[in-house]
């Protein structure tokens, strides 16, 4: 099969260049220095008229079979029309194919990059055993590299995990024996663990150290002192190693790498600094208390590590779009780690973060995930043989009539989610613009304190906010003996199930104090989230809807016990069993919120479900989060992360959103009515002039045509790879001077005297994707969201007419749904 | 927690001996007395004993057998009796990287706000010439380290300082270029 096109492919660049040449100089004979300005349609039509009809028609064949050969891809043989010129050649010129900082990668161009070098590849594997091991190499590359993506995931975040349990209970005491253990490591093996909270003689709270009582008003105030003035070491030390060390580790790193994944280069974001940075400070910002969760890092965290094994495979560290693929992976194993969900995580990774996501990448990701939660659950962080502290196991059967308060709280979700976002918007804007994003670590400080004063007096803020979500999704069995459980039951009747029962008075304060804490945790994370510090919010939005759910859980409990022979509880509850849980409450309420902070639903249910480990809560789970996003659409258009990622003006073309609007594709694109086009020319332009138009001009990438009369498309060319190369002929190459005819073109000019010609053929794209004036804008932003295009050039009646980018048509869609296309602040 | 109080119970077993075990078996149940009076009280068991003897009749029973003498069938269904294990060393070596980790960041951050400018202001004639090199290398686009070499003909051990100090360089520049976008010009990651 791919014999036959490259046969085709020779002749024609064979036969080509002859003819092409003959065309040329028709032109080149006639007027070669008037430049003619393309900006309205009356001129394109004047220019078309001067064209003879035949020059027209040769033209047209002409340019149909470029197009065809490049998209063959195959063409190097013979003519040595390459589009990258990967054989070796390109290695000459260093840094070709990379992008520079803040620019939006061309999936096309690199993914045609991987095409030829894999050709390339298979075809040396014939020559000698050693080309079979590299091509050997290069298809299980990618496997290995997601393997170790995998493992080292793993490792890292049981090490954050196991650091950030033992840094959370330093603020409570210290195991003096064995000061490596968190409280609940300390008092493992002792029989005289107190039930309220979990303290025995080994482990010594801070009054004790001082030896103080362990009850009593002094040591409750100094144990609020250690409380405070740990949360603030520990917060004062995220934010300064963040400002010192690597900025890019603040925040939780989702909408970046949703950026990044879209095809946007942000250099150092996921670089060996941040890496540690970031898994150092979220270890130190989950242990100062704050309002924040592990998760969302996590998952930055993943891709930078994904980020850096890329490197060691040149397939896909050398290939921007490749190693996209690498990163979809990652972010997977990501959330696999975090909620020891793998299945969830892959599909996280599908529905929330990536943006290209072919079979190969799913199968990779499964992989990658399952790696990494099988690492992760042989460190067993938490010794309790799961890799998350909130994994409960449910068997408990629901009433069908239960739906209703399950679509309740899925309402109820999507309505705190909705405030939330649209308060922490606005105090993200208000930190963009006023003094205080002056004062980033002191804003971390301040709020650090006054977390953890506002926090302590609340035993369930207190505590971590992992634990806090345990509780809340616990069933009250035999063990479970916190205020929350204090119903009026007895365990004497030994052969029946718990059976249901009154609330006791334990039981109608934990209500209150919850409903203090999740108005505390709601304010608290609106204040949090989007500061200068590593912060998450997976975790906050869990435990804002544990809290709601097992709030209204417990009131629906209540009803089912004072009347159990309503209707609607189909007399299930008649019998006395305890038919209702509230723990499942709290969990579908978590899942609300954070599907409508979120806007994910299906990696959500799946996520919730694997944490719970029973198929059966898929329906009330379902339900919950489909409620949730519709009312929170319906209240507020995005989730947090695209608000961030409108915030911040990246470029992410999101493909969800629906372009409705009929303008054409003459309307958006560069340049407008009165302004030239800078191109260059194939074969008629010295070195000076293009440098003068890279002084010029500041556009990131030329058309190429063949002269400025016709404007017949030839190709195009980025800004970074003609600097690039003019800058490596200068070095290497003698005799290339400013006086240099720069060529696009095989065969150089019959010329005689004069400096040498510099041929930059290899640096050309040949095959840009082109488009008509009269497209519809709908399809030409399909084609660059399914596409992944950078820019596109606009052709009229076959001759150049002008460029839309990538950022054109962000700025259209803003200035279409009347907001400011200013905020498109990346190229 | 009013109901929530402990009884001590005095076992001689290895379990006091070996503070720190790698696996437990932790059953909670009710007070014994509960199969006579209505209360409920709980009681904390832990055991180290194999996974499949983690059970109600090997950990509780030996325990209190004589308390609820007659009634283990009443007793036993209502503890939770759950086999969990650890590696401690694994903690151990975990914590300790963790606290050099941070020691050693706090330690280079210290450095780099305090010592680092008085050092650098002291070889201001060197750094001049250091970043004449550098726009040199990054305008010809070279290599850097090809341009390193030849502009400094000294020892190995000094062309080593060298790069690693070209190579921190670098790295500040990155560092301070990432404070810009974010805390100052606001572009990023708000």
């Amino acid at each position: 099969m791919e014999k036959d096109p490259l046969r085709g492919n020779a002749t024609i660049s064979m036969s080509y260049p002859a003819s092409y040449q003959a065309v040329d100089d028709q032109v080149a004979n006639g007027e070669q220095f008037r430049t003619v300005s393309v900006s309205s349609d009356d001129d394109m039509i004047d220019i078309t008229t001067t064209g003879t009809v035949t020059e027209r028609s040769i033209h047209q064949d002409e340019v149909s079979a470029w197009h065809f050969m490049a998209i063959k891809y195959s063409g190097h043989s013979g003519g040595g029309v390459t589009i990258q010129g990967m054989q070796g050649e390109s290695d000459e010129i260093p840094g070709i194919g990379q992008y520079d900082d803040f620019h939006t990668i061309d999936w096309q161009r690199d993914i045609a990059r991987d095409r030829m070098r894999h050709r390339y590849i298979i075809k040396k594997k014939q020559d000698s055993i050693w080309d079979l091991i590299k091509g050997a190499h290069d298809a299980w590359s990618g496997w290995v590299c997601v393997l170790l993506v995998g493992v080292s995931t793993g490792v890292v975040a049981g090490v954050i995990d196991i650091g950030a349990s033992w840094m959370s209970d330093l603020k409570y005491g210290i195991c003096p024996q064995a000061f490596w253990l968190n409280r609940e490591q300390c008092c493992w093996s002792s029989n005289e663990t107190t039930f309220d909270n979990g303290n025995c003689s080994q482990w010594w709270t801070w009054p004790e150290v001082f030896n103080q009582s362990r009850e009593g008003v002094g040591p409750y105030i100094i144990s609020y002192l250690f409380y405070i003035v740990w949360a603030l070491i520990f917060a004062a030390l995220a934010a300064s190693l963040v400002r010192m060390f690597a900025p890019y580790a603040c925040g939780s790193g989702i909408p970046e790498i949703k950026t990044i994944l879209s095809g946007f280069i942000i250099r150092g974001y996921l670089g060996k600094w941040t890496l540690i940075i970031k898994s150092v400070g979220i270890m130190l910002a989950v242990s100062a208390g704050l309002s924040l969760g592990k998760e969302g890092p996590m998952v930055h965290i993943a891709c930078c590590i994904g980020n850096i094994f890329s490197y060691l495979f040149p397939k896909y560290g050398r290939n921007e779009a490749k190693k996209r693929e690498i990163l979809s992976a990652a972010a997977a194993a990501g959330v696999s780690v975090a909620f020891g969900a793998p299945i969830g995580g892959v599909l996280f990774s599908l529905e929330e973060v990536s943006y290209y996501f072919p079979l190969k990448t799913l199968w990779r990701s499964f992989f990658c995930a399952l790696v990494a939660a099988f690492i992760l659950r042989s460190i067993n962080p938490f010794g309790n043989e799961h890799s998350v502290l909130f994994y409960v196991e449910y068997n408990k059967p629901w009433i069908f009539f239960e739906l209703v308060p399950f679509i309740g709280l899925g309402i109820i979700g999507g309505i705190i989610a909705t405030l939330f976002i649209k308060a922490n918007l606005y105090w993200c804007r208000y930190r963009k613009t006023s003094k205080l994003g002056q004062y980033p670590v002191t804003e971390v400080l301040v709020v650090a304190v006054v977390t953890a004063v506002i926090a302590y007096p609340n035993p369930y803020t207190r505590m971590n906010t992992s634990q806090l979500i345990y509780l809340l999704f616990n069933q009250c069995g035999i063990s479970n003996s916190d205020n929350l459980c204090d119903y009026n039951r007895n365990f004497t009747n030994v052969n029946s199930a718990i059976e249901i029962a009154a609330a006791g008075p334990g039981v109608i304060k934990a209500v209150w104090l919850l409903v203090l804490a999740l108005i505390f945790k709601l304010v608290a994370t609106i204040f949090t989230f989007g500061f200068k510090a590593p912060c998450g919010l997976f975790i906050p939005s869990l435990c804002l809807g544990a809290i709601m759910g097992r709030i209204v859980g417990i009131g629906v409990e209540q009803l089912a016990y004072h009347y159990p022979h309503i209707w609607v509880f189909s007399g299930e509850c008649s019998t006395g069993d305890d038919c209702i849980t509230p723990g499942l409450y709290a969990m579908v309420g978590a899942a609300a919120v954070l599907g409508g902070v979120t806007r994910m639903t299906v990696s959500l249910v799946v996520i919730m479900f694997e944490l719970t480990g029973g198929v059966r809560y898929i329906v009330p789970l379902m339900a919950a989060a489909m409620a949730s996003k519709w009312v929170g659409d319906a209240l507020g258009r995005q989730g947090v992360y695209d608000a961030h990622i409108e915030l911040n003006g990246y470029p992410f073309l999101d493909s969800k959103e629906e372009f409705a609007h009929t303008s054409l594709a003459a309307d958006v694109m560069q340049p407008k009515r009165n302004e030239t086009l800078s191109v260059l020319t194939q074969d008629s332009m010295t070195v000076e002039d293009v440098e003068n138009i890279l002084k010029e001009t500041e556009h990131n990438g030329f058309p190429v045509v063949v002269s400025r009369e016709s404007q017949y498309l030839v190709g195009f060319v980025l800004r970074r790879d003609l600097n690039l190369a003019i800058a490596n002929a200068r070095r290497t190459m003698d005799g290339i001077c400013g006086q240099s005819l720069v060529l696009f073109t095989n065969t150089s000019p019959l010329q005689t005297s004069g400096p040498p010609p510099l041929k930059l053929k290899k640096i050309l794209d040949m095959a840009p994707i082109t488009i008509t004036d009269q497209t519809p804008m709908e399809t030409v932003v399909d084609m660059f969201r399914k596409l992944g295009l950078r820019q596109t050039l606009v052709t009229h009646n076959g001759r150049l007419l002008g460029v839309i980018t990538k950022k054109d048509v962000l700025r259209h869609v803003k200035q279409m749904d009347n907001e400011d296309p200013n905020s498109i602040q990346f190229n | 927690m009013k109901f929530a109080y402990i009884l001590v119970l005095v076992f001689v077993c290895e379990v006091q001996a070996q503070s720190y075990e790698d696996v437990r078996c932790k059953c909670v149940c009710p007070n014994p007395s509960v199969v006579n009076v209505t209360q409920s009280n709980r009681k904390l068991y832990i055991d180290n004993v194999p996974p499949n003897k983690c059970t109600c009749d090997n950990v509780i029973l030996p325990q209190v057998g004589d308390e609820i003498k007659g009634k283990e069938q009443e007793f036993c269904p209502r503890c939770e009796c759950k086999y969990e294990s650890r590696n401690t060393s694994i903690i151990k070596y975990v914590v300790i990287i963790v606290i050099w980790i941070i020691s050693l960041l706090v330690i280079y951050m210290l450095f780099l706000i305090c010592l680092d400018p008085l050092l650098n202001k002291r070889m201001k004639g060197n750094y001049q010439e250091h970043t004449n090199e550098e726009e040199e290398a990054s305008g010809s686009s070279s290599t850097g380290a090809a341009a390193g070499t030849s502009s400094h003909p000294m020892g190995v051990r000094a062309n080593v300082l060298n790069r690693v100090g070209h190579q921190q360089d670098k790295w500040k520049r990155q560092v301070r270029e990432q404070r810009r976008n974010i805390y100052d010009r606001h572009t990023m990651l708000n």
